[in-house]
């Protein structure tokens, strides 16, 4: 569908439109900060948010989740969860985290539990328009993405230019009523503002391109650094926690009152906490904080890289802000193995 | 399988995880299916010395109550720890670092010199007997102990959290407290609770313990970061974790 006209009036109309015919979730204010949850009025829903606590990856793979239930004599059937909903004003670079995780859980195996909620998941994506402190998305070719999302919406001055990719957004917008096409200042402008992305989502500047970052990490295995700042390492985990492309986790089972009926659960887990890599037996094959430390950024920088063809971190600054060390920092940790080379 | 036979016994402490277990409600019948209770003061009249796991709440702070705990270990196939009091020593070790006697006239006047009132330096349970499972937090977590009693009852080895507070801070998309300049326990506690303090506003003041390897050294590092000081992280450690907040003088 070509480029449309939305006034600010018809978007909140819109919304609430929206929001009478599905479950829709987007960006609140949560104290100071900002959080995805179910919108109940047009007018909670903050598309200048800066950046939300969680990813709304906490929609696609939820901190736990049922996967199984089970009998102790054998008998099992899947559970597959997931209902409709819409995700209203994920920023670029969460778009573009939903299509890595995309990746991860088609690659090889796929994961029929994730895949049965994001089946379900329609994406209206939101241009930038306050950016947070910690934001490198331009560094990341993230700033703006060309896909990956239903409908965008991008703020040029007193109007949104929306534009929709799928049927399913179609269908969406089709609640907005009959909309005025974009005229060519309106796109002009959302040029401009795609341009000027690249600028204003670069508040922590990394000193090479992505591309580079692998053969980086090649040479940097023994850098100082990793030690130095894992001195401070918590294995706390907020780090991944936060993390939009992140995807780890743990299986657990729980038998009920009869001790014969149970549930089989994921929860969320990451490379940074101390029990991760332990495995049956009590080994633990990354016992020291630094080398959990080091593997994160081995992991998003090279190993999934040569996995997926992409470094598995969009730069949205979470990790780096929910760190009470300040040392999750990617743009930090690089540059510093930068000003060795 | 035969139900295998509890007994629940208390040591210093307020019984509030006890309490806990009875206010399971409903759920208690549940738990009677599982186990048959030989020996709980607080809810049955029936004595037992013979039993399969040993329910122990309370921290250990006379001599005779170290004889008795021991006794409950040679008995027990399972020995399990109820509760702060019980796994870390909890708010009892306050008095561990002040002196006795000034402790005494302080809190009982002028019965200060009464011969009952002598107490030993508090210790938990593990720093006497082999504890084979521990239940975390003042008041212990419910959840944790059903679980706990489900996995013994079934022959299983119960999983406890050894990461720190934050993980379910993250979970629930709390707002750190450290964003407020606030001194919160989370970095270095161990998670389980699912973090309701923080939830409610609240710094974690560290009920469940410590992980197994907590970073104290970090904690004191990034005090300075948040306009505090070695002392403030100190004082809050003391309350439920005195012995990695400063070395005891007994030791
Ligand atoms: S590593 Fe940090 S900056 Fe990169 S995507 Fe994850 S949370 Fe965002
Ligand atoms: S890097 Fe920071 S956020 Fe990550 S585990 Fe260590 S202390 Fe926690
Ligand atoms: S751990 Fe807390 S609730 Fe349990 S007995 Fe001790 S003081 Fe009471
Ligand atoms: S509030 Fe406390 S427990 Fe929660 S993330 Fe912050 S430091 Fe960790
Ligand atoms: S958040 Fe901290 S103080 Fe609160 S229940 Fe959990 S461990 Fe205890």
């Amino acid at each position: 569908m070509s480029p449309k006209k939305l006034s600010l009036p018809t978007m909140n109309d819109w919304v609430a439109a929206l929001i009478r015919e599905h479950r829709v979730f987007g960006p609140q204010a949560k104290g100071d900060r900002f959080a995805y949850d179910l919108l109940g009025c047009a007018a909670d829903l903050r598309l200048d948010h800066d950046v939300t606590i969680l990813p709304p990856r906490k929609y696609l793979m939820p901190p736990t989740e049922v996967l199984i239930t089970f009998t102790r004599s054998g008998k099992f059937e899947s559970v597959m969860e997931g209902e409709p909903l819409v995700l209203f004003g994920v920023h670029p670079y969460d778009v573009a985290a939903i299509a890595q995780m995309d990746r991860y859980f088609t690659q090889d195996h796929a994961d029929s539990h994730y895949l049965a909620r994001r089946k379900k998941v329609t994406i209206v994506a939101c241009d930038v328009q306050s950016a947070s402190e910690n934001v490198f998305a331009a560094c990341m070719g993230t700033a703006t993405v060309p896909d990956g999302f239903d409908v965008l919406l991008t703020l040029v001055g007193e109007t949104y230019v929306v534009e929709s990719r799928t049927a399913a957004g179609d269908a969406l917008l089709a609640l907005a009523g009959v909309l005025e096409d974009a005229d060519a200042v309106s796109l002009g402008r959302r040029e401009q503002l795609w341009m000027d992305a690249q600028k204003l989502l670069r508040r922590q500047n990394l000193r090479c391109r992505v591309e580079d970052l692998p053969g980086l990490l090649d040479r940097s295995y023994e850098h100082p650094a990793w030690r130095q700042k894992s001195e401070l390492c918590f294995s706390c985990g907020s780090c991944v926690m936060v993390c939009p492309s992140c995807f780890c986790f743990d299986v657990q089972d729980e038998v009920g009152w009869d001790l014969v009926s149970g549930e089989r659960r994921r929860q969320w887990d990451g490379c940074l906490l101390t029990q991760f890599a332990c495995v049956a037996g009590g080994h633990n094959f990354r016992r020291l904080r630094e080398e959990r430390y080091r593997h994160r950024f081995y992991r998003k920088g090279k190993y999934l890289h040569d996995r997926c063809g992409f470094v598995a971190c969009v730069g949205c600054g979470r990790c780096a802000a929910a760190c009470t060390s300040g040392i999750a920092s990617p743009v930090a940790l690089y540059n510093s193995l930068l000003e060795d080379q | 399988m035969a139900k295998p036979r509890v007994a629940i016994f208390d040591f210093a402490c307020c019984e509030g995880c006890q309490l806990q277990i009875i206010n399971m409600e409903e759920a208690i019948l549940d738990l009677l299916n599982v186990v048959q209770p030989v020996e709980w003061r607080e809810a049955i009249s029936d004595h037992s010395d013979e039993y399969d796991i040993a329910l122990v709440e309370g921290s250990i702070t006379r001599p005779e109550d170290e004889e008795r705990l021991k006794d409950i270990r040679r008995r027990a196939k399972i020995l399990v720890a109820l509760g702060a009091c019980a796994t870390t020593g909890g708010v009892n070790k306050l008095k561990n670092h002040i002196n006795s006697d000034e402790l005494k006239r302080c809190v009982y006047g002028a019965a200060a010199a009464m011969p009952h009132l002598d107490t030993s330096p508090t210790r938990s349970l593990r720093e006497i007997v082999k504890v084979d499972v521990e239940v975390h937090g003042c008041p212990m977590s419910t959840r944790e102990f059903v679980n706990v009693v489900r996995c013994l009852a079934t022959g299983t080895t119960p999983v406890t959290p050894n990461y720190p507070v934050c993980v379910e801070c993250k979970m629930r998309e709390t707002i750190c407290r450290y964003e407020y300049n606030e001194v919160c326990l989370g970095i270095i506690t161990r998670a389980g609770c699912d973090a309701p303090c923080p939830a409610g506003g609240q710094w974690c003041f560290g009920c469940r313990g410590l992980v197994d390897d907590p970073n104290v050294n970090a904690a004191n590092d990034i005090m300075a970061k948040y306009g505090r000081t070695a002392d403030d992280l100190r004082r809050r450690m003391e309350l439920f974790n005195s012995t990695e907040a400063r070395p005891c003088p007994r030791q």
